[in-house]
């Protein structure tokens, strides 16, 4: 499985959109991306979900990393687009109430 | 006094070279056609590791006896970056360019005896031995 | 060794001898078993060109020079040959002390799952947890206080293997250290969530939902720190409803609040926890559905709670030819009377 990652600034934000599978095997490629922007100070990072059909556990972590890190540099993580599926992880998992998650779909896409 | 022969290597005729002259000794001293090709296969790793990462080096190669017993000892030495971690180059499986079943761990199998000395920055001189059986 | 060479040396010459006379297919047969019992000996492939080499010499007198000179060359092609299958022979040794290594750490971690047998009449208890490797990030737990309550907890390390089961250990001994709350669900989740919090890496993180059953008052009180949901089975309507859960993993942020959910249990009611790794299994590309843990569940109902969760490991391992995904635990908590 890929994982494709764009990274797009749009306004005050970034925009990291993910094309694929975020699991073990593309996590690693996720979080060289993403952390060092979330480490960034005072910005809003927002993650596009709307081509990602599957996110395993070990992606999951990848978020909560990337969500401790904006925590410290003052910066905020916001997740949109993510399909039922992977929406439901974010819920069952608490991390809906502590990640801010767009739920309307991009509408020019 | 035992006869002594040194090759400089630099390119890849070097380690030809190397190889011609220890195949040589090797027959002289009357190893059977295995040993020979191991022996030269020695060779030629130490060389290629030379002409790798120190870009030049020596070999030097001579008849060694030990009571009684006849041996080739090949010393492999160059003035290059020095091994960071013997450890790791010495490991089944750990490679950089030599593939399957080369580098130091398969001149280590080819030969009796082998001793490495590293310093970084400072360079490598590598020894070993085959004995006569 | 001279010996066996030169018996080797001897057995080699008849065989080659009797080939060239008969070529017959049972020689190569032989031919065959012969090499088996050289890989054994550690005989190299330079080793096996040189006997034949020299077996060949004295059959044939005048054997030409171009043909002693290609033996020559193929001698050197094998050493290379030689040397990737001893270190073939090595780096199999190594695995075999690795594997040796994780057997005895696999054991070390099934030690500190709970091996007492739950006998209460009022209950009926079934466990199963099966790790996609050899050792687990899911970590189970169950205990029976002197009042006759029941805790029952199933906890999932993200990841598997290795780092996994070293962070699901962490879970064990933390339980331990908290004796007094055991059976109170969400203070026991808050209190082990401080301790995951402070030490756990940034991307790491442990789900668990923790339950307790009062037998006085057949109720299940629970809560859930973003654990899969599970399932509780209503006998009298012959449905399952999904656990209502709310609350965050564990390891996040050191102050969580935990909500507490109950259930109240008629006779033949049960309650299901399950890991990630029961629904998180695909079969051929496709996703096993929560809907496909029930039906599986409800096929197998009329049995003992633990054939009924042995039943529903056998047939979705099945389903995933026999190959999980991730580590895979189902518990199922009954009211009999």
């Amino acid at each position: 499985m890929n994982l494709k990652v764009d990274v797009q600034e749009e306004g005050h934000s970034r925009v990291v959109y993910l094309n694929g599978e975020v699991d073990v095997y593309t996590a690693s490629t996720l979080k060289e991306k993403l952390i060092p922007l979330a480490e960034e100070t005072n910005k809003t990072l927002a993650v596009d979900l709307s081509n990602v059909n599957y996110i395993d556990s070990t992606g999951l972590g990848i978020f909560i990393g990337a969500l401790k890190c904006t925590d410290k540099s003052g910066s905020t993580l916001k997740i949109r687009g993510a399909n039922a599926r992977v929406k439901r992880l974010f819920e069952i998992t608490g991390l809906s109430e502590v990640i801010e998650i767009d739920t309307e779909q991009r509408e020019e896409a | 006094m035992q006869v002594q022969t040194h090759v400089d290597i630099h390119s890849e005729w070097g380690i030809v070279a190397a190889r011609q002259a220890g195949r040589k000794l090797a027959r002289e001293i009357g190893f059977g056609s295995v040993d020979q090709a191991r022996i030269t296969t020695a060779i030629s790793e130490l060389a290629r590791n030379i002409y790798l990462y120190a870009n030049k080096g020596q070999i030097y190669i001579e008849e060694v006896v030990n009571s009684g017993k006849r041996g080739i000892k090949i010393v492999a030495k160059d003035q290059g970056p020095g091994i960071k971690d013997i450890r790791k180059v010495m490991e089944d499986g750990y490679t950089t360019s030599g593939g399957l079943g080369a580098g130091l761990p398969g001149v280590k199998r080819l030969m009796d005896e082998f001793t490495i000395d590293s310093e970084l920055n400072n360079g490598t001189t590598i020894t070993s031995v085959k004995w006569l059986r | 060794m001279e010996e066996t060479k030169l018996s080797m040396y001897q057995l080699y010459k008849e065989m080659l001898n009797d080939y060239l006379q008969h070529k017959s297919e049972h020689v190569l047969y032989s031919a065959q078993q012969l090499s088996k019992e050289m890989l054994e000996k550690d005989m190299s492939p330079e080793e096996m060109v040189s006997l034949h080499i020299s077996v060949f010499k004295e059959m044939v007198e005048d054997l030409p020079e171009e043909v002693v000179d290609s033996f020559e060359l193929l001698l050197e092609v094998m050493i290379g040959y030689g040397l990737a299958h001893r270190e073939f022979m090595s780096l199999r040794d190594r695995q075999r002390q690795l594997d040796s290594e994780l057997n005895v750490a696999a054991q070390m971690q099934e030690s500190l799952l709970p091996h007492e047998e739950i006998n209460l009449k009022t209950l009926d208890f079934g466990v199963i947890s099966v790790p996609s490797g050899k050792m687990s990030g899911d970590y189970y737990h169950y205990i029976q206080d002197e009042n006759g309550n029941m805790g029952v907890a199933v906890a999932d390390v993200i990841g598997k293997g290795v780092p996994a089961a070293m962070c699901m250990s962490m879970i064990k001994y933390a339980m331990d250290s908290l004796p007094e709350q055991r059976l109170q669900p969400a203070a026991l989740l808050e209190s082990l969530n401080r301790v995951v919090e402070r030490n756990i890496a940034d991307d790491m993180f442990i789900t668990m939902v923790y339950g307790s059953y009062d037998p006085k008052k057949h109720n299940f009180y629970y809560a859930s720190a973003g654990h899969e949901p599970g399932f509780f089975y209503n006998a009298d309507t012959d449905t399952f409803e999904e656990l209502e859960t709310k609350g965050l993993v564990l390891g996040i942020t050191p102050k969580v609040h935990y909500e507490e959910f109950s259930l109240s249990l008629e006779p033949g009611d049960f309650v299901v926890l399950l890991s990630d790794g029961v629904t998180e299994g695909r079969t051929e590309g496709e996703f096993i559905e929560r809907d496909d843990i029930t039906k599986l569940i409800r096929k197998y109902k009329h049995l003992p709670a633990q054939d009924i969760v042995n039943q529903v490991f056998r047939e979705l391992e099945k389903m995933q030819d026999f190959h999980l995904r991730d580590d895979f635990t189902l518990l199922i908590l009954r009211r009999n009377v």
